[in-house]
């Protein structure tokens, strides 16, 4: 029977449109010629389809198999065994069984892959359009399930997808059931993910212009909630992420210590000095991040923050780091102490590493440095002082600044006098350090928008940050941001007032809808789509074993092996048993007259006295019964059955006119036979 | 050993069927007498759920726990769709035909629904058994989407003569995703007379009658009617000696006479002497469709029964019907 096998036309239809679904979000990311052998492949099926084609010869096959073997090694050779490189070798080998697909075992072997596809948009994105979208691809697979199970003379393509659809409706319930309860496991190995997405977000380097490029983008960085409905004012939210303490006269980077971000032995000697580092002063402030994917290992935090939950690493310099690079989205509980003092006493390599300038060059910055130090007494005032000058002369707060030469410093600060937060951050580090006090960039993210719907903030990439900070003894690191002295809006109302006239401002997102703030419907739009998502991560995205345990916990109090397994039984039991009545449509009841109803009513009522019809009795046999047996009531009886048998069977009459007066009749005989039947109970209790 | 225990296995089965599904006309499908099981395909949705599962949980990807659990639950809802496709239709069985030994029998069988109710892509046979060695029996496909009712008919192969009680129909389905079927094996009394496979010989015994076509076949050595004279040979009987043309000088001359014997035909059990009963029968059967064919007037006579001549297709059935019963007492 399979020798002669041709696939049905609709299923091989449907099959080839839920390949190119599910290969569509991948060939952003997939090399372009692995989508134009996909569709050479489908065309090439369709075409073998239409008997235009053959099925590939072996030498065909042989071929195929080999520049596939070469592919992959070429492929893990230049990007790595990766998430990457898998996917798009899953995706040619998916679209080259296209080709061999014969039999109905092939198409489900493509419709297996159909759903691993799909699997792999998740590890992508699992934002609710890939969602919505993944939705869509199951269903139109599982209505290339359904094409091929049914025979040519009734499939029609409406009610294939009707079918589907009603089938992954039912699919639903059941599965955010098992999505709730069934027992979440951490993961067996870790499997560092690579993908070759672009990080995005703010960098450890910080070059002048590298702030300014973030500002062109609307992307969203992070999400932010409060706890208890918190609220800070715009000029408090210094989102820290990476400290910057070597300058090469153009670069700021961040000094790694040995070979990565999170070495355990630094961290351990890092523990033990803490205490004796930081000085814990004020009130806590709790808050969670969901950060987008940055391909970056590091996070965000507001001033000091310390990481609730114990996963993450933290840095020499109060920076927190994820073990591996964030690639998808990351929730995350941070404390933060907003007056904490940090570092009182700075020791010799640190201080050193703070104090670091290039030998040469920028000589007008470092004698104005001097010369402005020597004006006045202490540290701090010299600060204050630098800071007014930003303030006091013509200084430009803009994403256009003029390109600078070799003395970096010293052409921005006395020549062009315009530029970006990494220039005023740049330049007045150096100026500190010039003068023998320690300094040092910080780049993270400042100020943000309120989301109303669900009362959390939102940083976009132009919130991009740079300022620094500057080490004064006995207070520690103290925070100066010399861009607000230029342009206090941007520190007090956001990037978007103090650069509402910029042109390059979010120039990468044209038709962001942020771009239209000032439309409000658009607005309120965009707002309410970025609460969904950000429901959707706290809801779906984030459900993991520990928030499904702290569920069962609250539901059910102290979570033993026992409860669980009960829990789950219980529910799955309830679902099945739910989705199983709403599948297996209990057969329709028979369709009841009035007529007939009031005839039930009646025998009912005789059944009150002892006068039960049995199952299957016809009425007239049941008249006939009660006749013999309570001739006190037959001549009633006869009647109303007589009445009831003419107008139910031999003259069934159509207009509703007519059936009511036919109704009326029957009542008017039931009521004599309701007076017999009071009667004979009431000459029973007398007698 | 093996042998044995299967054939254990299988007595148990029959015994099993025959007291939760009996033997009955007609048959409504219901969770009493449905079975469902995974189909391999069925069983690779099943692996690949589990590979994204393993995947999710791995890369801690929640999404991929939703898909993985959306896939259990479209594999668990196909178990109900499919039993949902076979569940409250009905089978009746319709008449059936007799067949020769060797033959395809078929067996028409009705199919009902109720109005609300669709059912697609069912397949009818009769499966393979120890039972039923007849292998390959032809699947037959319907669909009862449109109409309330449907006429199928399913085919197995009659390997003995005799009266045939068909083995139970199994009506399967794997609508509406492949990933299960559901089948019922229900007895739906289907019987059918199974008559002798003919066998091919020459009929020169019969030519005379077959080929004659004139109204006579003359029986020489008869007694009844005067036919003619002949000469004289030595030996014969004298009392047949035409004396009167013997006085007219004619010389010594025989009266002959014949009986006059129509072209009825008699098929006689003894005709195939030295062949065992199923062989006889075989021949019999041929000889009879054979003579039903030329139109022959013909009967019967086997141990037991003897069946006057007569022609025509009632005739013949009830020949046919005799020797397919032969012996079943």
């Amino acid at each position: 029977m399979e020798l002669n096998y041709q696939i049905p036309r609709p299923a091989l239809i449907w099959t080839l449109v839920a390949v190119l679904l599910v290969l569509l979000p991948q060939s952003i990311r997939m090399p372009t010629w692995i989508s134009v052998v996909a569709l050479l492949c489908v065309g090439w099926r369709v075409l073998i389809h239409n008997g235009k084609l053959d099925y590939p010869s072996r030498m065909v096959r042989v071929v195929v198999v080999l520049f596939t073997l070469i592919v992959s090694f070429s492929q893990i050779r230049n990007i790595g065994i990766g998430l990457d490189s898998a996917a798009s070798l899953l995706a040619l080998g998916f679209v080259f069984k296209l080709i061999e697909m014969r039999k109905k075992r092939d198409i489900y072997v493509v419709i297996s892959l159909c759903f691993v596809m799909s699997m792999v948009a998740f590890l992508y994105s699992q934002s609710v359009l890939t969602t919505l979208y993944v939705t869509l691809v199951i269903a139109v697979t599982t209505g290339a399930m359904i094409a091929l199970n049914r025979s040519s003379t009734v499939a029609d393509y409406r009610g294939t997808a009707r079918l589907a659809l009603k089938i992954a409706a039912q699919a639903l319930p059941l599965t955010i059931v098992l999505f709730i309860v069934f027992p979440r496991i951490a993961p067996l190995w870790a499997v560092p993910m690579q993908t070759g997405v672009n990080s995005t977000g703010v960098t450890d380097e910080m070059s002048p212009g590298d702030i300014g490029q973030l500002a062109r983008s609307a992307e969203l960085a992070f999400r932010v909630q409060f706890e208890d409905g918190l609220e800070l004012a715009h000029e408090q939210l210094y989102w820290r992420g990476l400290v910057l303490d070597h300058f090469d006269g153009v670069t700021w980077r961040r000094t790694r210590n040995s070979s990565s971000y999170s070495v355990a032995a630094s961290l351990a000697d890092f523990r033990i000095s803490y205490e004796d580092r930081v000085r814990t002063q004020g009130e806590p402030i709790n808050y969670n991040v969901i950060l987008e994917p940055t391909q970056q290992p590091w996070l965000f935090g507001l001033h000091l923050a310390e990481d609730v939950n114990d996963e993450f690493f933290s840095g020499r310099n109060f920076e927190l780091f994820n073990n591996g690079r964030i690639t998808q989205r990351l929730s995350y509980d941070l404390r933060s102490y907003m007056q904490n003092q940090t570092d009182v006493l700075l020791l010799g390599s640190s201080r050193n590493r703070n104090l670091e300038l290039p030998d040469d060059g920028n000589e007008r910055s470092v004698e104005f440095a001097r010369e402005l130090r020597a004006s006045v007494s202490t540290d701090r005032e010299y600060a204050n002082s630098v800071l007014a000058h930003f303030r006091q002369n013509q200084y430009f707060y803009t994403l256009n600044a003029p390109l600078l030469g070799e003395n970096r410093i010293d052409e921005f600060l006395f020549d062009t006098m315009a530029g970006f937060c990494e220039h005023y951050a740049s330049s007045f580090t150096y100026l500190m350090r010039s003068v023998g006090i320690p300094a040092r960039v910080v780049v993270g993210y400042q100020g943000a928008e309120m989301n109303p719907y669900e009362n959390y903030l939102m940083v976009y990439q132009y919130n991009a940050h740079a300022w620094s900070e500057v080490w004064f003894e006995g207070e520690g690191w103290v925070r100066f941001d010399p861009t607000g002295a230029v342009s206090p809006m941007r520190i007090e109302l956001g990037v978007q007032e103090a650069l509402r006239d910029d042109p390059a401002f979010m120039e990468d997102d044209l038709f962001s809808a942020a771009r239209f703030g000032g439309i409000g419907w658009l607005n309120a739009m965009r707002l309410r789509l970025d609460a969904i998502e950000y429901e959707w991560s706290q809801l779906v995205v984030n459900y993991d074993e520990e928030v499904q345990f702290e569920l069962f916990e609250r539901l059910f109090g102290e979570v033993t092996e026992r409860k669980v397994i009960m829990l789950m039984a219980a529910l799955a039991f309830i679902v099945i048993i739910a989705v199983g009545f709403t599948v297996i449509n209990i057969e329709p009841r028979i369709q009841r007259t009035p007529i007939n109803r009031f005839y039930l009513r009646v025998c009912k009522g005789l059944g009150k006295v002892n006068l039960v019809r049995r199952r299957g009795e016809g009425p007239i046999a049941f008249r006939d019964r009660v006749c013999a047996q309570r001739p006190e009531l037959a001549e009633a009886v006869t009647e109303l059955t007589d009445l009831y048998v003419k107008l139910n069977y031999v003259e069934k009459s159509a207009s509703e006119a007519e059936q009511k007066s036919q109704m009326q009749a029957l009542k008017a005989v039931y009521a004599k036979l309701k007076a017999e039947m009071r009667a004979l109970a009431g000459l029973r209790r007398t007698g | 050993m093996a042998f044995s225990l299967r054939e254990v296995l299988n007595k148990n089965y029959q015994r099993w069927m025959a007291k939760n599904i009996p033997p009955r006309e007609k048959i409504t499908l219901n969770r009493k007498n449905i079975f469902i099981v995974p189909t391999r395909n069925g069983l690779l949705f099943v692996f690949t759920s589990g590979l994204v599962f393993i995947a999710a949980i791995n890369y801690a990807v929640s999404l991929a726990f939703a898909l993985a659990f959306l896939m259990v639950s479209i594999f668990i809802l196909s178990i109900l769709h499919s039993f949902n496709n076979l569940n409250q239709l009905t089978l009746s069985s319709r008449s059936t035909q007799d067949v020769f030994c060797g033959e395809e029998a078929c067996f028409r069988v009705q199919l009902s629904r109720s109005p609300k109710r669709r059912h697609e892509s069912l397949e009818m046979n009769f499966p393979n058994s120890s039972s039923n060695p007849a292998s390959n029996s032809m699947t037959s496909y319907t669909d009862l989407a449109v109409r309330d009712t449907e006429e199928v008919d399913v085919f197995t192969l009659a390997s003995k003569r005799g009266e045939f009680k068909a083995p139970r129909l199994r009506v399967l389905t794997r609508f509406p995703l492949g990933l299960c079927r559901a089948w019922s094996v229900v007895d739906l009394n289907l019987h059918c007379l199974v008559y002798p496979r003919p066998v091919p010989f020459s009929m020169n015994q019969f030519d005379s009658g077959a080929s004659g076509g004139s109204d006579s076949a003359i029986n020489r050595e008869g007694s009844e009617d005067f036919y003619g004279l002949r000469d004289y040979v030595p030996g014969d009987s004298l009392r047949q000696v035409a004396w009167k043309s013997v006085a007219r000088g004619q010389g010594m001359q025989l009266k002959q006479f014949v009986d006059y014997v129509d072209n009825k035909i008699w098929l006689d059990w003894d005709m195939f002497y030295g062949f065992n009963l199923e062989e006889r029968l075989s021949r019999l059967c041929y000889c009879v469709i054979q003579l039903s064919k030329t139109g022959n007037v013909f009967g019967m006579r086997i141990p037991g029964s003897e069946y006057p001549p007569a022609t025509g297709p009632d005739h013949r059935k009830k020949l046919l019907r005799a020797l397919a019963r032969f012996g079943a007492e």
